[in-house]
């Protein structure tokens, strides 16, 4: 009987994760460059993080970068990176000066989200340069690597003018004074994404069990979307963990993580564009 | 003598009744004057997100009008909208509390966006324009300023609602009412905007993956 109510409330569950499934808002990216969708090479990922994490030791400012596969909403471009600007809040508190660089591979389409703070430095035009003529050009030559390189350089050009000072350690050192973490990059929420992984065979095993054929109408590739969000039903590929990031940067003082500096949700400023 | 303890318990009953609403009261007091002046401040982010675009306009059109015989109709159009939407004005710095109003102002700002996004359609069709960077940039910033509407409109009628849901819960209504605290406006969406977007679904899956540069 136990059984039999957790396994209705196991798919009550699913199928209010499934109504949402298709506007899927990621959690906090673990590290500054983060691509979710294999699209460089490890070193250039593990370089730009490096570079990334440095500007925010010496200015305070969080800029990040993350790369999806493709868009997962129903709402336009510019709705989605500012609902999931509002739950990763880079930028340090008070001064918000954070932003991040959305890439949308399979849509080709990208944005630059910025915080409040950035807004004097990183304007929606000088935004739209550096997506339309900085990195675009680069894109459509197949040469992602090049374009995330200008991108970010062209992004910490635009704000090392501003007159932030950052304390010598990011935000992550601070909320984390001993240091060490205890596992690898971005693999806290990869491993989440297993622990749902095993539920959800779990309740497919045990229905399948009780109910014999007409468990099947639950069975099937209906539901993966919900447990993978980008994986598609291949199985395996769908975590959250950055790829770029190999575990060899990080580094006993808790170097190369990105944790939110305590930014606001941002005004919805940037700018968007596609190549 | 029994009759007067009698009567001196009601009294008692009576004043610690009404001490507990006047604490109950005061205390609800307190919550709303906050949650008054984040509503007052997300509308003064509302205000001067529209008075952005407002300002953008003479630029846009000073740049649109350079380009060899852009379409007039359209740009006459924004022009007018443009004219409308500083005619109607709500005080800045405090929310509005006539829903007609909120409305009057929201119909003016909806017809310059509608306006708006005509002529940057419109001028898709005109390479000059494209290849032009003022123009471009001042596209960005327009696009840039919808944006920082839609935000700061979400953000006005989430505080508004707390707002009026703090206002209308017992005892602390009771207090609003003798105090002057109104029961504020959200702002509608625009007509058309609650049906569903319409999905394209020729851009997920059908487009080419691109090779991973290693």
């Amino acid at each position: 009987m136990r059984t039999r109510v957790f396994i209705l409330l196991a798919l009550l569950l699913s199928g209010a994760v499934w109504l949402r499934a298709a506007d899927v808002i990621p959690p906090p990216p673990t590290r500054y460059f983060n691509d979710y969708a294999l699209t460089v090479k490890p070193e250039t990922a593990d370089a730009l993080n490096r570079q990334l994490e440095d500007f925010e030791k010496q200015t305070g400012t969080q800029l990040l970068v993350a790369i999806f596969p493709k868009l997962q909403t129903e709402t336009d471009l510019a709705d989605y990176t500012h609902r999931m600007f509002a739950v990763w809040r880079p930028g340090q508190e008070g001064k918000n000066n954070g932003a991040v660089l959305f890439v949308f591979v399979q849509d080709h389409k990208m944005r630059i989200e910025t915080g409040r703070g950035l807004e004097g430095a990183l304007p929606d035009a000088r935004c739209r340069q550096i997506i339309g003529d900085v990195i675009a050009p680069k894109f459509r030559a197949g040469d992602y690597d090049g374009g995330l390189q200008e991108g970010v350089a062209a992004m910490i050009a635009a704000v090392q003018g501003e007159d932030y000072k950052g304390t010598g350690r990011t935000a992550y050192q601070q909320q984390h004074p001993g240091g060490q973490r205890s596992t690898g990059g971005g693999i806290p929420a990869g491993f989440l994404v297993l622990i749902f992984l095993a539920i959800f065979l779990f309740v497919i095993f045990v229905n399948r069990r009780q109910s014999g054929p007409r468990g099947g109408m639950y069975s099937g590739g209906g539901f993966s979307p919900i447990f993978l969000p980008f994986g598609g039903g291949g199985g395996g590929g769908g975590s959250w963990s950055s790829g770029g990031g190999s575990s060899s940067s990080s580094s006993d003082d808790g170097g190369g993580f990105f944790s939110s500096g305590g930014g606001d949700s941002g005004g919805g400023g940037g700018a968007s564009g596609d190549w | 003598m029994n009759n007067k303890i009698i009567g001196l318990g009601c009294v008692g009953v009576l004043l610690l009744g009404v001490l507990i609403l006047v604490a109950t009261g005061v205390g609800g007091y307190n919550k709303l004057v906050p949650a008054r002046e984040n509503l007052d401040r997300s509308w003064g982010n509302v205000q001067s997100s529209y008075q952005r675009r407002l300002d953008l306009i003479p630029n846009l059109v000073k740049t649109v009008e350079g380009a060899a015989n852009f379409e007039k109709s359209t740009l006459t159009e924004v022009i007018n909208a443009r004219a409308n939407a500083t005619k109607v004005t709500v005080d800045m710095s405090h929310a509005p509390t006539d829903p007609a109003q909120l409305q009057q102002f929201q119909q003016a700002q909806q017809q310059l966006s509608s306006g708006l996004s005509r002529l940057l359609a419109v001028s898709e069709r005109y390479p000059e324009l494209k290849a032009n960077q003022n123009f471009r940039d001042l596209q960005a910033q327009i696009e840039g300023t919808e944006n920082r509407i839609n935000v700061a409109r979400n953000d006005f009628n989430v505080a508004a609602q707390h707002y009026n849901t703090l206002r209308s819960t017992f005892p602390t209504v009771i207090i609003a009412n003798f105090t002057g605290f109104q029961e504020r406006p959200y702002f509608q969406s625009a007509a058309g905007a609650d049906t569903a977007p319409s999905v394209n679904f020729g851009s997920f899956g059908a487009s080419p993956t691109p090779a991973p540069s290693h």
